[in-house]
């Protein structure tokens, strides 16, 4: 059953609107000054779909459109009592995932902490104004599957605004959710999908930053706290690149 | 060519409807031979179906060689050789076509396939054979075996169902049983002096193992971090059921509970016994890795049956499919939920796992082929060859994931060799860091003669 599903070509749903694509190009351009850096899963390019196309698009197996994710960060609005400023973060992340839809995920970066809340905690948090999103992203594309990989490719932009920050690919091995385990099998597939995105020359590079999961405490086998680091540790790299290109800029 | 083809595409479903027809319950009744008492014609009927799965076996051997024909003449430099090959293969597939519809027309009139007769006053208590949609075949309507769920191949039903048959007729029918008993005494122990053959030297070693409680506590002693349990039939499908989405405690809790319970129930001693007759499940679990589970038939006995391969995590439970409706918690892409598919003749939802279940399922044959006896325990330190999956490189092209170009998928080594496999060799293998012995391959990479 599997194996035929595989081997039939999908259409993709939606097809990108090529005047968008075209904006967005212009504006990559103004705003890269040198090689682009990013998360490892964090690349730079014109589209997401060019990132998959190395593979035969018989490969792949397209799904509906990958229910997004959201991040925002939060920002410590100035209290009135000083004595307690220094011991509170200064900001720290805020992730929902689509594989847990009733869930909010924390993330304080600096002291290595992930929280898993209930989604409630987000209408909480507004009312109790003690910490404000100062910006908010949406991870937004597709969800591939070769084989037992699943790839999600989206696009990265503000949650109220058209402009892309970037493209974030997020890779699953399905079959063991051992990260140690599945260590080798993910650099091989990584190694193989850029040798095949190399020979096309796209622009971009990509760096690998290891999120440290035993500094959060997180267990052997991968759970959905582990994604909400993973989007932290990418969000925060997205924000201080776009802040320094920024400041740069000026 | 062309006429080469048509015949073995005719061939194809009518063998399979055949087959269906043979194995499946029909919903007309017929009324059974007159004149004959119930035991004869339960006899009878239980040598038919034991025709009908011969036939069965020979059509698809049938088969086998008609492609075998084709695959010649494609070959270049080729005579009429493959032509004639091919018509004898047609006239054979041909009788045997014609012999299972003679017998499948048999055992309709005398009610075999169907529950017409259930109710027949004079049958002495005895009901004909039933053949249950499954394939399971029940020789008495109020004693159903549970021999499998659906899926299995046509040919390990009909092995099934053989088995089955010989184990029933033995029991019922002594009087007719004639020649069967010699597989079952075990031959002595060769003694060898000089040089010895290792395989010859393992088998003897392996004689050993006579009871299933001896193979399993061996491989426990050998393999100390990988878990093993057993069940009795029920009990398996309760725990598939049951298994949890995740590797996370509270399911380590029940499951080394579990363990320890069955640990105890293959010690020697009095109340063991009875339960070390009634496995027939075996549970390999190689936390993180795989999870192994090989069905006995019969129970309590040394042989085992079918075996498949499964994710540790399965199954899942993560994954919405994303409707509207978010109370439906169903996985997306179709994958069941639930563990139900999970048993020895189950399919895991990963390709890389569905690989490794059908290479097993040879293994499994050729360990049976070769000695029946030690199959089990040569069956179940293979598998133990699996520890290395996503870990070891391909012997061959020296790579840990390989594009298959059938199936367009990126697969680790999953074929791990069983001919000449000797778990001596495999033991010493596995404490040397050199382990040259226990090899790995690729499905693009792995030959036969290896």
């Amino acid at each position: 059953m599997g194996f035929a599903l595989a081997a039939q070509p999908r259409k993709h749903r939606e097809q990108p609107n090529p005047d968008r694509s075209l904006a967005v190009r212009g504006e990559h351009q103004r705003c890269q000054r040198g090689p682009v850096e990013g998360h490892s899963h964090l690349l730079q390019t014109l589209h997401p779909r060019s990132l998959v196309s190395p593979f035969p698009s018989f490969c792949f197996l397209k799904f509906y459109g990958w229910s997004s994710i959201r991040g925002s960060l939060y920002k410590k609005l100035p209290l009135t009592e000083q004595s307690q400023a220094a011991e509170l973060p200064r900001d720290f992340l805020g992730i929902s995932v689509p594989e847990q839809p009733n869930k909010y995920y924390f993330v304080i970066r600096g002291q290595r902490i992930v929280l898993e809340a209930d989604s409630s905690i987000q209408t909480l948090m507004e009312k109790l104004q003690s910490y404000k999103t100062r910006v908010a992203l949406h991870f937004d594309g597709f969800q591939y599957q070769l084989g037992d990989f699943q790839l999600r490719v989206g696009k990265v932009v503000p949650t109220h605004a058209e402009n892309l920050r970037g493209i974030v690919m997020e890779v699953e091995y399905l079959p063991i959710s051992s990260i140690e385990k599945a260590r080798q099998v993910m650099e091989q597939f990584l190694d193989i999908w850029k040798e095949a995105v190399s020979k096309r020359s796209l622009p971009g590079h990509f760096l690998h930053i290891e999120p440290h999961f035993a500094e959060y405490g997180l267990t052997e086998n991968y759970t959905s706290q582990h994604t909400a680091v993973q989007y932290a540790t990418v969000m925060a790299q997205l924000i201080a690149t776009v802040q320094a290109v920024q400041s740069g800029r000026i | 060519m062309w006429q080469a083809m048509r015949p073995q595409q005719l061939q194809q479903p009518q063998q399979q409807r055949l087959a269906e027809e043979a194995m499946t319950a029909a919903t007309n009744s017929n009324a059974a031979q007159p004149g004959e008492a119930p035991p004869k014609q339960v006899a009878l009927a239980m040598d038919r179906l034991g025709h009908a799965a011969r036939f069965i076996a020979d059509i698809r051997i049938g088969a086998d060689r008609l492609l075998e024909a084709l695959f010649v003449s494609a070959q270049p430099h080729q005579s009429t050789k493959p032509l004639h090959l091919f018509h004898k293969e047609e006239a054979s597939m041909r009788q045997h076509l014609q012999d299972l519809r003679s017998v499948g027309r048999q055992l309709e009139e005398s009610g075999v396939l169907n529950e017409s007769l259930r109710s027949r006053s004079n049958s002495w208590g005895l009901h004909m054979p039933l053949v249950c949609p499954d394939g399971a075949v029940v020789a008495y309507a109020w004693k159903r075996q549970l021999a499998g769920q659906a899926g299995a191949s046509a040919v390990d039903r009909t092995r099934l169902a053989l088995k089955a048959f010989t184990d029933q007729k033995r029991r019922f029918f002594p009087h007719l049983d004639d020649g069967l008993d010699d597989q079952s005494s075990e031959s002595a122990p060769k003694k060898h002096s000089g040089p010895q053959v290792q395989m010859e030297n393992h088998q003897e070693e392996l004689i050993e193992y006579k009871t299933l409680s001896d193979v399993l506590i061996n491989l426990e002693k050998e393999m100390p971090h990988l878990k093993i349990f057993t069940y009795e039939r029920l009990g398996w499908l309760k725990r598939a059921s049951s298994l949890p989405s995740s590797a996370n405690d509270p399911s380590m809790e029940t499951s080394k509970e579990h363990n320890f319970l069955s640990s105890s129930k293959l010690r020697p001693g009095g109340a063991t016994a009875v339960a070390a007759e009634k496995v027939a499940v075996i549970e390999l679990l190689c936390p993180s890795i795989f999870r192994a589970i090989v069905s006995l038939h019969p129970a309590g006995s040394m042989e085992p049956d079918s075996i498949a391969f499964f994710s540790p995590d399965e199954p899942i439970r993560r994954g919405l499919k994303l409707s509207v409706d978010n109370s439906d918690l169903q996985n997306w892409d179709g994958i069941p939920t639930g563990g139900s598919y999970i048993h020895a003749r189950g399919f895991s939802v990963y390709h890389v796992f569905r690989h490794i279940t059908e290479h097993a399922a040879m293994a499994l044959q050729y360990f049976l082929g070769i000695r029946a006896e030690t199959a089990l325990h040569s069956l179940l330190h293979w598998i133990c060859s699996y520890q290395t999956l996503f870990i070891k490189a391909c012997s061959k092209c020296e790579r840990l994931l390989s594009m298959d170009k059938k199936s367009a998928l990126l697969l680790p080594p999953v074929y791990r060799p069983y001919r000449q496999f000797s778990s001596i060799q495999h033991l010493s293998s596995v404490k040397n860091t050199s382990s040259e012995l226990s090899q790995a391959y690729h499905v693009g990479c792995f030959s036969e003669e290896a």
